[in-house]
């Protein structure tokens, strides 16, 4: 791991050379096609402006709050694009707003948790494979070895051949890799060989505590030798080396050899939601020397370097993004409340005497929305 | 499902369906309602710390492995919160699993998942994700059990939105209710009073049953244990047999009592409560559980609320104490014990207004 | 019913193996615990072992002056089913004991 570069200087390379990840099984998968590429830049376009506008609509009164992930495109665009969604299944926290659209879910039914619509969010999770939005930090971990074990009860995993194995990807940070559940969590689907991928966004910063005085041991990736899982410490702001360490971890998984944990050093360069003031922890100069160069930016470059994209593709990408934006924003906008009964009547699929009573006086006696 | 490991289990319900009466312990009732369950379902999973091989500390899941695989009856690492986040993923992925944890206390540091997870997942995924997991907790003292062997959680789930929590009294209702709780589509707590496994009991198979459970409906509501005229003790889980005790006892003095187990502590059969007070008049809820914020307070203004009218007393809570759960040795004295029972029942009785 | 098993313990630091003195219980006895079961001797000394729990002896392994391995089964108890091994101790059913009486004065009014 001490061959790592730093997030900020990571080269294009991506994926580290090493002894870890030399244990993943599996060739790396075929290379992107200028498509391919030209699409991920277009997601992250795309990403990068639905999150700077969403600070925008907090600050205009639209929706109460926001946790921004500018900084983290090519983490969550790269990991997200991975995803088979005919059959993986994946586990986000409360920042995955990259990840989603990488999937294709229903925006302005994702983003309407942030409208406080709905806490879960609008989407069905069956049908976009994205399970409800988490609050709790390292809380939908575990699900992800539940429901990657389901898997292997349902003897479709390890059967690599019909190509049918579903793997559960679940996504959290440098803060939450401190909970004990993200231990059991790795503990159990390394003992039960479980298809999962765990995928750590190391962004730098818990709130204001930042990573050195969260994690120790050196790294989240070093952890998972003590699983006998196999780790990629990847740089997290490369979306192409991002991709494919995703791909390879999903063929380990998928192919019956137990979970993989990648580790996606990367830069939180907003502050933690739109109620914190990062001036209270870290400098614009901390900020400059660490967060390394902008993703987008970079990946614009390159793309112009290999000659894949061009300008007038870049102002296409972009008209395209604040176009997708403005349909977003017209549809949270558009969004009313949730009819109350639903309070009462999706808590459980068999309702109670005592709930029904409580609707029902709730019906007659307080004004409705 | 295509699905070599389940499978096997589906083929195993050729069991023919039980008719009649059978005397059995709590331990051997539960361990057959798992066997049927896993026969009917081959979604169901039975799962926990020593629940495999061994067939649990209890021997609740005793032989199921055998029968039904290591895919279906599986030891996990020991870790609760585990336990019940694999629990959460496998509903998640279209499974019914049945955990265990291994004692009440060792719920504890399951808590997150139970209440954050658990109980919020069908109403966060606005019902398209149902859990469907039934918890099996050995519960409540009696047994001289080492500290956390002992504890009373039912008001903390009770209190937990989207959560069910059920207790069985004897092995007949272990059965049943186990049967039904596990074929629930939402999550229930199911408290298994570990200080009653091994007391024998019937246990009634078919329609043959005239309160209500098996056949002659669905075990739902509170279940009138023996009918009296003059004050209404109200227990679940272990404290029933010890109600009934009581109520013998004060038929020697001429005090008519009726024992009313609660069975469902979530939700709460109000409706049970206000037809038995109604008719005695008087109330005497008793649990092992503390007394502060008790689901005595809570049973006591139920009744309050429908029978405040024609109550002759206030309603009594005979509880635990608002202490840790004790050493083995003094354990006697925190369980509600038949003299103070019967204490609470003399104060209903002796009570004039005003 | 189900037996437990009672293997011979390691009585000294590192001790291999004891030989038998003399029982002082036999197959069919209702013992308690603590209750001396057997005199052994061992290259350090000759001590009387007590019983770990109560029970009844189904077994007795080895006669006066034969020698058994540490962990070798020793004696073997007959417990009730299921309950062998499991924590705490299983509740016994009493017929119930009280001290107050109930008086009442029960106008039906």
């Amino acid at each position: 791991m001490d061959t790592m570069p730093s997030p900020a200087t990571g080269s294009g390379a991506g994926q580290l050379p090493g002894p870890l990840s030399r244990q993943l099984s599996g060739a790396p998968a075929e290379p992107l096609t200028d498509d391919q590429l030209r699409e991920l830049y277009s997601l992250m376009v795309a990403v990068r402006h639905l999150d700077t506008s969403a600070i925008a609509w907090q600050r205009q009164g639209l929706i109460p709050g926001y946790a921004p992930e500018l900084g983290q495109e090519a983490a969550q665009v790269g990991s997200g694009y991975a995803v088979d969604t005919t059959r993986d299944f994946v586990f986000p926290t409360y920042r995955e707003m990259g990840v989603a659209r990488a999937m294709g879910v229903d925006m302005v039914a994702y983003m309407s948790t942030h409208k406080a619509t709905w806490h879960g969010g609008l989407y069905n999770p069956l049908e976009s494979r994205l399970a409800p939005i988490q609050a709790v930090v390292g809380g939908s971990v575990l699900h992800a070895v539940g429901w990657a074990h389901g898997q292997t009860l349902s003897g479709i995993a390890g059967t690599n051949t019909d190509g049918t194995a579903g793997v559960a990807m679940t996504y959290f940070g440098d803060g939450a890799s401190s909970q004990g559940d993200v231990h059991e969590a790795m503990n159990f689907a390394a003992v039960m060989r479980a298809p999962v991928v765990f995928f750590v966004q190391n962004n730098g910063w818990a709130i204001s505590v930042p990573t050195e005085r969260q994690v120790a041991g050196g790294s989240v990736a070093a952890r998972a030798a003590g699983y006998g899982m196999p780790a990629l410490q990847i740089d997290g702001n490369d979306v192409v080396a991002v991709v494919e360490a995703t791909r390879r971890a999903f063929a380990h998984a998928r192919a019956g050899n137990g979970p993989v944990l990648i580790e996606a050093m990367t830069y939180r360069r907003g502050p933690h939601s739109t109620s914190d003031d990062p001036g209270r922890y870290r400098s614009l100069n901390d900020e400059r020397d660490d967060a390394g160069e902008d993703p987008v930016e970079r990946f614009r470059k390159r793309l112009l370097a290999d000659g894949v994209a061009d300008e007038s593709f870049f102002a296409e990408a972009l008209a395209a993004a604040k176009t997708e934006e403005e349909h977003i924003r017209a549809g949270i906008q558009a969004l009313g409340p949730r009819p109350g009964m639903e309070m009462f009547d999706l808590v459980f699929q068999e309702t109670t005497p005592a709930l029904q009573a409580q609707a029902a006086s709730w019906r007659e006696e307080s004004e409705h929305v | 499902m295509s699905n070599a490991i389940l499978e096997s289990g589906a083929a195993m319900a050729d069991r023919a369906p039980r008719h009649g009466v059978e005397e059995l312990s709590m331990q051997q009732a539960l361990n057959l309602a798992l066997d049927e369950v896993l026969a009917e379902n081959p979604k169901t999973l039975v799962f926990g710390e020593d629940c495999g091989r061994l067939g649990g500390v209890f021997r609740i899941t005793d032989g199921l492995q055998a029968k039904y695989g290591t895919g279906r009856v599986f030891d996990t690492p020991l870790a609760e919160s585990g336990i019940l986040g694999m629990s959460a993923g496998l509903a998640m992925a279209g499974f019914h699993p049945i955990p265990e944890v291994q004692f009440d206390g060792f719920a504890y540091p399951a808590i997150n998942q139970i209440v954050c997870q658990i109980a919020r997942m069908n109403y966060r995924s606005r019902g398209t994700m149902p859990m469907p997991v039934t918890l099996r907790v050995p519960s409540f003292g009696g047994i001289r059990a080492p500290e956390h062997h002992g504890e009373s959680l039912e008001a903390l789930f009770a209190h937990v939105p989207g959560l069910k929590v059920v207790s069985p009294s004897n092995p007949h209702e272990a059965y049943h209710l186990l049967k039904y709780a596990a074929t629930r589509p939402d999550p229930v707590i199911f408290m298994e009073p570990k200080s009653r496994y091994w007391q024998k009991g019937e246990v009634t198979f078919d329609s043959a049953d005239p309160a209500g459970s098996a056949a002659g409906g669905p075990p739902t509501g509170a279940k009138v244990m023996r009918e009296g005229r003059h004050v209404t003790l109200i227990a679940w889980g272990a404290m029933v047999a010890r109600c009934l005790q009581v109520a013998g006892l004060a038929a020697e003095d001429g005090i008519d009592v009726e024992v009313l187990d609660l069975r469902w502590l979530k939700p709460i059969d109000a409706a049970a409560l206000a037809a038995s007070v109604r008719k005695t008049r008087r109330a005497v809820v008793v649990h092992e559980a503390p007394l502060t914020s008790g689901l005595g307070a809570e049973v006591a203004q139920l009744i309050t609320q429908s029978c405040f009218d024609t109550l002759k007393a206030p309603v009594e809570r005979i509880t635990g104490f608002d202490v840790p759960y004790p050493s083995g040795d003094l354990e006697d004295e925190y369980i509600p014990n038949i003299d103070r029972i019967l204490f609470g029942i003399q104060r209903v009785l002796e009570y004039r207004r005003g | 019913m189900a037996e437990i098993s009672f293997p011979l313990p390691d009585l000294g630091e590192g001790l291999i193996e004891a030989t038998v003195l003399e029982w002082l219980v036999s197959p069919g006895d209702q013992v308690e615990r603590n209750q001396p079961l057997v005199e052994v001797e061992t290259t350090k000394s000759a001590v009387e072992l007590p019983s770990p729990q109560a029970g009844k002896v189904v077994r007795i392994h080895g006669g006066p002056g034969d020698k058994i391995n540490v962990g070798e089964p020793l004696i073997v108890f007959e417990v009730p089913d299921n309950t062998a091994g499991i924590v705490g101790t299983v509740p016994k059913e009493e017929a119930p004991k009280r001290r107050v009486r109930l008086s009442a004065v029960l106008d039906e009014d």
